[in-house]
């Protein structure tokens, strides 16, 4: 290939710096400002390059001291070596050789990042809409003989639209390239390409050859170091939505019932993974979305303990664990900090693919060893797969031998005859773990099998095992018996733990406590004082709550309150519901009456005989003793005070103290204050409603003040005031700041909690590794399972739960072919939905209305309105018309981009249509119309509507005509012809049609092949039906015959009236005398002869006609006086007529007599 | 499944806050056993004419009324506000009515211009001068700036004729999350003494009976005569005072009253006074009429966590139920500890947002 480059330039002589400073013969730097101009446009371009790296600032929620890993997809089209990459990068991290990639991969990349590797196949469209929805960083596989090709392209386009995760560009198959010279051009080429999709300077990786079944390992450690230190922005919707990408998933059915009630009974599934994002609300019942699957409500959520964690965090468990040896007093050898990763911080966690790991559920306990005895000795082992499935097999065979004569922990796993049967095979599976059940006398309900081979292959070495599970011994024992009670988001620091010990053991007791008084509930004994927290029985549904406030404030006076306390109780548990009635018109505790309780006044005026238990809210008021502010009866806060470290220290109370000391002076201060304060000089203003203008101007004034004040306060809320020397100067670093500060809030307000309050404030924490489960999946989502295709939960915040019509701005996407018709299924990838839906596309006619398009506009924005569930504005979605890889050609296939405008319940959208008509009559500007409907009642609708010829006369509808039904008068500005077409422009109001089809490819047993509602277009194709076509749609040869104009005759009276302008100019008479008439010709001979002969017959002829005409006009005379005699004969007799009639029929229908009369006159 | 659909509540307590909060986070609910025990069962005409005014402010929203009056299951829409104009039916005032929408009218699609026409005073519910001068200061604090209950005429009960107007013009996505750590120290005492149809001495009599039991505590005390006369002012006879305790950065507190037959002004100025002494002694750092408001902003915003100075007296059976309602609807709790000083008896309310943002604006 030729390349054009641009001729060489020489080279200048002075062109070095140092040089150019001594140009003039001295040294410049020595004297002013050389180039002012150079100066300003350096400064400018500096600060806008510092511009272009602001963004607007956003809060990142992702926890900061135990994020979740990093997810990395692999993606690109079939064939570019994505699972090569993986197992490479795989083996450079953890020095473990997969033979397979299945599923998530999570391995330990460094002293605090984790990545999670996810393959994301090549040829399923759903499955890159869900990992461009989730990934972190995705690393872009291209192959360098072909470049980018339509996945790629799709790829990058959908991550677009989904919030753009950070790409890296791998470029492979680079070692296929005969000559240098080309493979640099092409990689040239490629890198530039890629900058234009990504962005400028984007990264891209070569790849050369494959070694050993991975690629060279100086490329991998290059890739795998660039990875380890990237930075991610946040994304706006993952920071607003919790989200999971599931490593596991376990059908735990109770077996018993897909045996009695067909395995086609819905599923209870357990998902396994980390989760990623906000925090997800650990309410039991939370909706949350399956991409693929569908919505479904969580029925259990649990934390596990990392089955990977990062080595940062097993320190600050290390370091906790001596803490506490220090304080037992026995000094144990506990591994100090290291500086490198070790060999066995190399964690690699991936239950879909043949890895190994011990896992501990509530339901059983796992091992997967798949790789760990090769992964102790991985560097010798340079053997491909065949040999290694070989011996892990042999390893498995070992297990089941030995699994008949151990204990009871390993006896879930199935026997050796599993290994050998197919994971598609289920059926068999059953059949063989029922009787193990049995066997074992397992009580559970539980009869787990998971999916990936690992689980089913087995290891003896417990030894081997116990390296890998890195928690120590004690913690899980704890762990075995007790799941749920390990909570590693207490471990944080190390000092709270400590501090909070005691809390925590109140409020364990306060748990216990409670515990009890159920229990003594049930028993009717137990009478110790209990101390009751008041945040704990406000949630208590079960009491009442005028019994919470007298718990909680009986303490003191708890001797005659016990008993009432005890009787209470007995109430509660047995009428608890009667109460309930009983109470509901008691409104004193009802928020609907406004006014709250006070104690009868003559109460208050004994108890305010005195002011001074209030004096110190009073502003320059002496202040009382710290004593008499509390409260008359004896109060538990230093009970109940727990430690709590407030960031925003106190000192407000003291500056009170501080300005008690000389009142006089405030007062005075405030006095003052208080008039300038505009809030209430507006009130008083109000009733004065007649103000001069200086007055207004004044008011004016005081009002912006009092926003601009209200817009500060607003703006530097909380921050101002801690921050009064205005240490950020730009709005940016403010902002900054302010997140910043809040987050702080944040985790220091959390971690004084305990763990419970701070699981119900909190939720479960992005970063924590969670098993969750849900009662009701589709059993094809189980039956159908494949670890190839990603399994992503979304949570879902209440509005995307509603179904509605969203407004969306929408673009037919440039490299998609063809257009988009209204009302076609269009796959839409909003939020975490994919779903099917029925748009319509339309156009804002000057914002009056909504206008429906049939098509969307060929490179324009338009607005498309579909119904849905509901997605807060600003999201940006992708639209595609087919996923199902069968149905596609090889073109681009997404066919939309947009960004959601509104949601609404309703929309208002319509489309033209325009009424023709033709007139059969004109008189001057009224004229009769036919042809536009079909009744008078249609007529009657219209009636006054504007309508239009298409010569651009405008008129109205007057009225119907009662004779041909449907016909219309109407009155025009002008005269109009009859060889005009009058038009009526109308809206007619278009419905949204409420289709919602989720794509619910992941219950496929072919995931690629999900086929929705069908396009139109495809279902003709398919049926053999012809589009349908209105003959008057069909275009046609158009013939115009000429029109012949009479010219314009005006009557010499009007003419002559005319003005000049307005005259028509006719061409004067001549009044020289022409050639001709001027040449003289004498007759003679013959031709005078001739002459005289015809003029003398001409002369005769005029005689004689002369003649006929005078006869002619006596006859017509006589006959007028005979018409004339006719009709007034016909008239008498008519008059006589209706004199007869009229007399009759009386005068009570007189009046519409005439009127008809009237018109048939006007007919006439 | 029948419970996940709706959240279920019984009796007509809370009727209004629990429209509202299913409205704010969108779930369903279902209201049974409205006054089920009653000699007049069901929802009352007031209740019926707030569903009303719900409808018309919200697009979508449906309501489902039973035979008997006493189940409603209410399915919220959108939030659209609008202009409309309300007939405050039964024998509410128009504070009944003006209250919840404070709750909604920030988060709509349009600006809420509603016009409430009916009574404009009453003993139990919320008055003009304290939705004005007690209610919109603390939206204003989280973050509604425009928003106005205009006067146009006052209706003293029993027949009313009066018209107010509201206006929320400020449109926000979510409310300022909360950092009130500490009481500032009130600084003046304002108020307004109002009648309608009767002699103005009434007003200044209540003036002097407010006057006369607030001039102990030592600080400024400044309250307005308003007497209206002629057509603006209804079509009874009445009067009432409202007492507003107001401090430098913005909070308040307040109580008010209206007289009732053979009332005396200087008594009901006195009450008001000492009314207004408990308030603040029962009050953190806002009042108790005001808490609920708070505390729903407070829940609504963003999932950051703030912070509420309450006082413990502030604790009763209306913010437990209130509590209660929000836990069942928006699944959140709030977290109450007592504050770092050992001499106060406030506790903090803690509470994380449930990261509500306002979906029904349109974007530019």
């Amino acid at each position: 290939m030729e390349q054009s480059n641009k001729e060489h330039r020489k080279k200048k002589e002075k062109s070095t710096a140092k040089k150019k400073l001594h140009t003039q013969g001295h040294n410049a730097k020595a004297f002013a400002v050389a180039a002012p101009g150079k100066m300003a446009r350096t400064m400018q371009r500096s600060s806008d390059v510092n511009e272009r790296k602001l963004h607007v600032p956003m809060v990142d929620r992702t926890p900061e001291d135990d994020p979740p890993p990093v997810i990395v997809a692999v993606v690109g089209p079939p064939g570019t070596g994505k699972t090569t990459l993986i197992k490479s990068l795989v083996r450079r991290m953890t020095k473990t050789t997969l033979t397979e990639v299945n599923g998530p991969i999570t391995v330990v990349s460094g002293k605090r990042r984790r990545l999670t590797f996810i393959e994301c196949p090549a040829d399923d469209l759903n499955s890159m809409v869900d990992v461009s929805k989730v990934a972190d960083l995705v690393l872009l596989m291209i192959d360098g003989n072909f470049g980018f090709e339509m996945e790629t392209m799709e790829f990058l386009n959908l991550a677009q639209h989904h919030g753009m995760p950070r790409v890296l560009g791998v470029a492979t198959h680079l070692d296929l390239f005969k000559s240098q010279s080309t493979l640099r051009a092409s990689k040239k080429r490629l890198k530039h390409r890629f900058w234009t999709e990504v962005y400028q300077g984007a990264k891209l990786f070569y790849l050369s050859g494959v070694i050993n079944g991975r690629y060279p390992d100086r490329e991998i450690l290059n890739l795998s170091r660039f990875i380890s230190v990237m930075k991610f922005r946040p994304l706006k919707w993952r920071n607003e939505h919790p989200y999971l990408l599931a490593d596991r998933i376990l059908d735990v059915t109770h077996p018993e019932l897909i045996e009695t009630q067909g395995k086609q009974i819905d599923r209870k599934v357990a998902i396994y993974g980390y989760l990623h994002g906000t925090s997800l609300s650990s309410v039991r019942g939370t909706k949350v979305h399956l991409a693929g699957v569908g919505d479904y409500s969580i029925s259990h959520i649990e934390k596990l303990p990392d089955p990977c964690p990062t080595p940062y965090f097993q320190q600050k468990i290390d370091d906790y664990e001596r803490e506490k040896a220090k304080e037992e007093g026995s000094t144990s050898a506990v591994p100090r900090r290291r500086k490198r990763l070790d060999d066995k911080q190399k964690l690699i966690y991936a239950p879909m693919s043949d890895v190994g790991g011990m896992l501990m559920d509530k339901d059983a306990v796992y091992i997967d060893t798949g790789n760990s005895k090769t992964g102790a000795s991985g560097s010798t082992t340079q053997d491909k797969g065949e040999s290694e499935e070989l011996v892990s097999s042999l390893q498995a065979a070992q297990k089941s031998i030995g699994e008949n004569y151990d204990g009871v922990g390993l006896q879930i796993f199935s026997s050796g005859q599993e290994l050998h049967v197919d994971d598609s095979d289920h059926d068999s599976d059953e059949n063989v773990s029922d009787p193990d059940v049995g066997k074992i006398g397992r009580s559970s309900l539980r009869n787990p099998r998971i999916y990936g081979k690992s689980i089913q292959e087995e290891d003896e070495e417990i030894d081997n095992l116990q390296s890998d599970d890195e928690e120590p011994d004690g913690r899980s024992e704890g762990r075995s018996s007790h799941m749920v009670e390990i909570d590693f988001g207490k471990d944080n620091g190390d000092e709270p733990i400590l501090e909070t010990e005691s809390e925590f053991e109140l409020s364990d007791h306060d748990e216990e406590s409670w515990n009890r008084n159920t229990a003594a509930k049930l028993n009717g004994r137990s009478r110790r004082p209990k101390k009751w927290d008041i945040g704990k029985l406000i949630y208590m549904d079960n009491i009442d709550p005028s019994d919470c406030i007298k718990r909680w404030k009986g303490e003191d006076s708890h001797d005659e309150n016990e008993l009432s306390d005890e009787d209470a109780e007995g109430e509660d548990f047995f009428k608890k519901k009667d109460e309930a009635d009983f109470k509901l018109d008691k409104f004193d505790s009802d928020l609907e009456k406004f006014k709250p309780h006070f104690e009868t006044i003559k109460q208050l005026i004994t108890k305010w005989s005195t002011v001074d238990t209030i004096k110190d809210r009073f502003v320059g008021t002496p202040i009382a003793r710290s004593g008499d502010s509390e409260a008359p009866e004896g109060d538990d806060s230093d009970e109940l005070y727990g430690d709590f470290e407030d960031l925003e220290a106190n000192d407000n109370r003291d500056e009170v103290h501080n300005s008690s000391e000389d009142d006089s002076e405030n007062d005075s201060e405030n006095d003052s204050g208080n008039d300038t304060d505009g809030s209430f000089t507006n009130f008083d203003e109000e009733e004065k409603k007649d103000l001069t203008t200086e007055q207004e101007r004044g008011l004016n004034a005081a009002k912006k003040e009092s926003l601009r004040l209200q817009f500060e306060m607003e703006e530097g809320e909380n921050f101002k005031e801690d921050d009064p020397e205005n240490e950020y100067d730009t709005w940016y670093e403010l902002q900054k700041a302010k997140i910043a500060k809040q987050l702080e809030i944040n985790n220091a307000e959390l971690e004084s909690m305990t763990s419970e309050q701070r699981q119900k404030i909190e939720g479960y924490r992005a970063g924590s590794y969670v098993r969750i489960v849900f009662d009701r999946l589709p059993m094809e989502f189980v039956e159908n399972f494949n670890p190839k295709f990603p399994v992503i939960m979304g949570g879902l915040l209440p509005t995307e739960l509603k179904f509605g019509i969203i407004n969306a701005r929408i673009r037919r996407h440039r490299w998609h072919k063809k257009i988009l018709k209204t009302n076609d299924p269009l796959v839409l990838s909003l939020g975490w939905r994919r779903f099917q839906t029925l748009p319509i596309y339309t156009t804002s006619d000057s914002r009056t209305r909504n206008r429906m398009l049939k098509y969307t506009p060929e490179h324009a924005y338009c607005t498309a309105s579909f119904y849905g569930p509901l997605c807060s504005p600003n999201t940006t979605f992708c639209g595609i018309q087919i996923v199902a890889n069968s149905d596609t050609t090889g073109s681009f296939r997404i066919a939309a981009t947009g960004i959601v405008q509104e949601i609404d319940a309703t929309v208002e959208i319509v489309k033209k249509l325009k009424l023709v008509g033709y007139p059969y009559k004109i008189f001057r500007n009224t004229a009769f119309i036919k042809d536009m409907f079909s009744s008078a009642m249609e007529v009657a609708r219209f009636e006054g509507a504007q309508i239009k010829t298409v010569s651009g006369i405008r008129g109205e509808i007057k009225r119907a005509l009662s004779k041909p039904e449907g016909h219309f008068r109407a009155t025009f500005e002008d005269k109009i012809l009859l060889s005009d077409v009058v038009i009526l422009r109308s809206w007619y109001p278009v419905h949204i049609k409420k289709f919602y089809n989720p794509v619910t490819s992941l219950l496929l047993e072919n995931k690629t092949e999900w086929k929705g509602l069908r396009l139109t277009g495809q279902i003709r194709a398919a049926m053999g039906i012809e589009t349908p076509s209105n003959p008057d749609s069909a275009y046609k040869k158009i013939e115009r015959s000429e029109r012949h104009f009479n010219g314009l005759k005006v009557p010499t009276s009007i003419q002559k009236d005319l003005p000049f302008k307005s005259q028509l100019h006719q061409m004067k008479p001549q009044k020289k005398a022409t050639y001709m008439a001027k040449r003289a010709v004498v007759l003679g001979g013959d031709e005078k002869k001739a002459r005289t002969f015809m003029q003398k017959v001409f002369t005769i002829s005029h005689a004689k006609d002369e003649k006929r005409k005078a006869k002619k006009q006596d006859e017509r005379k006589q006959r007028l006086k005979k018409l004339a005699k006719l009709e007034e004969t016909k008239l008498e007799k008519e008059k006589q007529r209706k004199k007869d009639f009229f007399s009759k029929n009386g005068s009570k229908r007189q009046f519409q007599s005439n009127d008809g009369d009237s018109s048939s006159k006007r007919r006439k | 499944m029948s419970s996940s659909r709706f959240v279920v509540f019984q009796g007509a307590r809370n009727f209004r806050l629990r429209v509202i909060l299913s409205t704010l986070s969108g779930r369903p609910i279902k209201i049974e056993k409205i006054r089920s025990d009653d000699m007049n069962p069901g929802l009352r005409d007031h209740e019926v004419s707030f569903l009303r005014l719900i409808e018309a402010v919200t697009n979508g929203s449906i309501i489902e009324i039973s035979y008997t009056g006493t189940t409603v299951i209410f399915k919220p829409g959108i939030i659209t506000g609008g202009t409309y104009t309300h007939n405050c039916a039964g024998a509410k005032p128009v504070g009944y009515f003006v209250e919840p929408m404070l709750y909604l009218a920030p988060f709509s699609k349009k600006k809420f211009s509603i016009l409430f026409r009916g009574i404009t005073a009453s003993h139990s519910d919320a008055g003009i001068e304290a939705i004005k001068w007690g209610l919109m200061p603390i939206m204003e604090k989280f973050g509604v700036r425009e928003c106005a209950l205009h006067t146009l005429k006052r209706g003293s009960p029993p027949l009313g004729g009066g018209e107010v107007h509201l206006i929320v013009d400020s449109l926000i996505a979510q409310p300022i999350t909360m950092h009130a750590l500490e009481i500032p120290p009130i600084s003046s005492i304002r108020g307004v003494a109002y009648s309608t149809r009767v002699s103005p001495s009434m007003v200044n009599r209540m003036i002097d009976g407010a006057k006369e039991v607030l001039k102990r505590v030592g600080c400024e005390v400044n309250i307005t005569a308003d007497v209206w006369r002629g057509e603006n002012s209804g079509k009874s006879p009445g009067w009432g005072l409202t007492l507003v305790a107001e401090n430098k950065s913005g909070w308040r507190y307040f109580t008010e009253n209206i007289g009732g037959a053979g009332d005396i002004p200087e008594d009901v100025g006195r009450e008001v006074a000492y009314e207004l002494l408990e308030e603040i002694s029962k009050s953190g750092v806002v009042g108790r009429t005001q808490l609920p408001l708070a505390i729903v902003y407070m829940v609504i915003g963003k999932e950051d966590i703030g912070r509420l100075r309450i006082n413990q007296d502030q604790i009763d059976e209306k913010f437990i139920w209130l509590l209660r309602d929000i836990k069942k609807i928006f699944d959140t709790e709030v977290f109450l500890k007592p504050v770092d000083d050992i001499s106060s008896r406030d506790l903090i309310a803690t509470i994380k947002g449930v990261g509500f943002t306002n979906t029904s604006k349109k974007i530019a």
